[in-house]
């Protein structure tokens, strides 16, 4: 079972995508900032992340470099409600940029295909 | 006008190499802050042209040794006015993703990311700080435009058996599209115009920003050496529109001189070219002048020495040598000499081919021949070097070809035998 680490200030959307990702298949881990989402992503090992950008204390962009540094491998959905971070270069390291929604089928969807799993599975 | 083509441009300049093959050169300084050609360090060749071509806006990404580069940068080359977004700026690695140098060419681009988007540009021109050659950027900016490249690799045309297993070698069409680049290939294949001539990669690009940016996001998440040569260039050739911009001159077709200062010998080898009558790569051009940072010496002497019990009175002679501000040849003779400031040559001594760096003093009666000397060496009177190979093997490094290595502040006192 792959296993995610969502971060995101926001406390229901956590809820919201623990619950949603779960019924996925996948296991789930959440955090509220990008320096707990680091420390966990030290001890534990994590298949994919989705990553908000605006969050208090170290933003999203930054963290992105630093998962990167820990584990260049490691695919990364960046999940904001904004799109104006869309030009900084730094974003790009991203596998994907998914515009927050209240519709969590192409987040899934960018999920899946960052993974390598396929789309079309029934 | 190069003002138009340079403002969305920002030149990049990798200074990071380790230069190991250059040891003990690099022993104490990275391989961009070598001093070259007397009064020069590397570096300055590519910055005077950057100068000449009209740029302004310079990232020198550093890292080992850097101190020596970043104060003759501070001292030398600061002559920008920041006030008009113009500036030559060291840039040691950022270690905003991780705590390491820069693993590879392609890396340290990767590693400035938040530096590039800091500035934004449209095109990024991609320097070596390790080369000696003239070039005029904005030509091969305003050919990377005409051909709506993604990407341009300068290209210069190499002896295929001086290529073969050292540099990168690319395949263009008609067009000048490079269709194949092989890095380091054992049998390179012939550049279009000359069959007996590979074309090869001079490690300088233009690309398209996002382009860049694309391309070393997808290489960093790779486990590749990170190097634009070996693993970024060669994916993208079948996917983005990658030109060649041959280093030829514009009306003869002739090759131009470029030398990639990789090894002693290279070094050695480069210096004495400028020692030619008349050089390829002339330092007399008005029209490409080499800017240096030489500090304050009074004038050079070559003075009759004082007659000595024994020895009668002899000039002072050079020939076929470049001989820096602030030397004083004091009844020695010096031929096919590269003499960096301040270096003092006794009487009676004798110094050839050879390369003898700042502040070096070399006793009366000395015989020195093919030795690289390199800052405040002294040697003692009467000795002798590059002369007998046991002997000077017991002190110094010999490079593959004889060349004799003494390192910075060497003392060579009387004791050496």
């Amino acid at each position: 079972m792959k296993k995610l680490l969502i971060v995101d200030d926001e406390k229901y959307l956590r809820l919201l995508y623990h619950t949603e990702f779960e019924a996925e298949g996948y296991r789930v881990d959440t955090a509220a900032d990008a320096m707990e989402a680091l420390a966990m992503f030290e001890h534990e090992h994590y298949d994919l992340v989705i990553l908000d950008i605006k969050m208090p204390g170290m933003d999203g962009i930054e963290a992105l470099g630093k998962f990167l540094g820990r584990d260049n491998k490691i695919p990364v959905v960046i999940n904001s409600a904004y799109d104006s971070y869309k030009d900084n270069f730094m974003s790009w390291a991203a596998d994907s940029y998914v515009i927050k929604s209240s519709d969590l089928s192409e987040l899934k969807q960018k999920v899946k295909e960052a993974l390598g799993e396929s789309i079309y599975e029934f | 006008m190069a003002s138009d083509i340079f403002k969305n441009l920002l030149t990049t300049i990798l200074a990071g190499g380790k230069g190991e093959r250059l040891y003990p050169l690099t022993k104490v300084r990275s391989k961009p802050a070598v001093p070259f050609g007397g009064i020069y360090r590397i570096i300055d060749f590519t910055l005077s042209n950057c100068l000449n071509s009209g740029l302004r806006r310079i990232k020198v990404l550093s890292q080992y040794m850097s101190h020596s580069l970043d104060r003759h940068l501070k001292e030398g080359w600061n002559i920008f006015c920041r006030e008009l977004d113009e500036y030559i700026d060291s840039a040691p690695p950022q270690q905003q993703f991780q705590e390491t140098l820069y693993k590879g060419t392609a890396d340290a681009i990767f590693q400035n990311i938040y530096l590039l988007d800091l500035i934004h540009p449209k095109y990024v021109l991609i320097l070596s700080g390790d080369h000696i050659y003239k070039m005029d950027y904005a030509e091969m900016v305003r050919y990377h435009l005409e051909k709506r490249a993604e990407l341009t690799v300068a290209t210069v045309e190499v002896e295929t058996s001086l290529a073969a297993d050292k540099l990168g070698v690319m395949q263009v069409d008609s067009s000048g599209r490079i269709v194949d680049f092989e890095e380091k290939p054992h049998k390179p294949k012939p550049s279009p115009t000359r069959p007996d001539h590979a074309l090869v990669n001079m490690g300088i690009y233009v690309f398209n920003s996002d382009v860049l940016v694309r391309n070393v996001v997808a290489d960093a998440k790779q486990d590749t050496t990170h190097d634009f040569g070996r693993d970024v260039i060669p994916e993208m050739i079948p996917k983005h529109r990658c030109y060649s911009f041959n280093f030829v001159d514009e009306t003869g077709g002739e090759i131009l001189y470029w030398r990639d200062i990789g090894t002693i010998e290279n070094y050695y080898e480069a210096n004495m070219d400028l020692l030619r009558p008349t050089p390829r790569f002339d330092l007399f051009d008005p029209e490409w002048p080499i800017r240096a940072h030489i500090g304050q010496y009074p004038p050079t002497k070559l003075i009759r020495a004082a007659p000595a019990e024994g020895r009668r009175a002899k000039l002072g002679r050079a020939k076929n040598s470049i001989i820096s501000p602030g030397c004083i040849i004091d009844g020695a003779a010096v031929s096919k000499c590269v003499i960096s400031p301040g270096v003092y040559i006794g009487p009676d001594a004798e110094v050839e081919d050879s390369i003898i760096m700042h502040g070096t003093r070399i006793g009366a009666g000395c015989r020195i021949r093919r030795a690289l000397i390199d800052k405040n060496v002294i040697i003692a009177p009467g000795k002798s070097v590059g002369y007998e190979t046991d002997q000077d093997s017991q002190h110094f490094m010999i490079s593959e070809t004889g060349i004799v290595l003494i390192p910075k502040d060497f003392k060579l006192s009387e004791l050496y035998t």
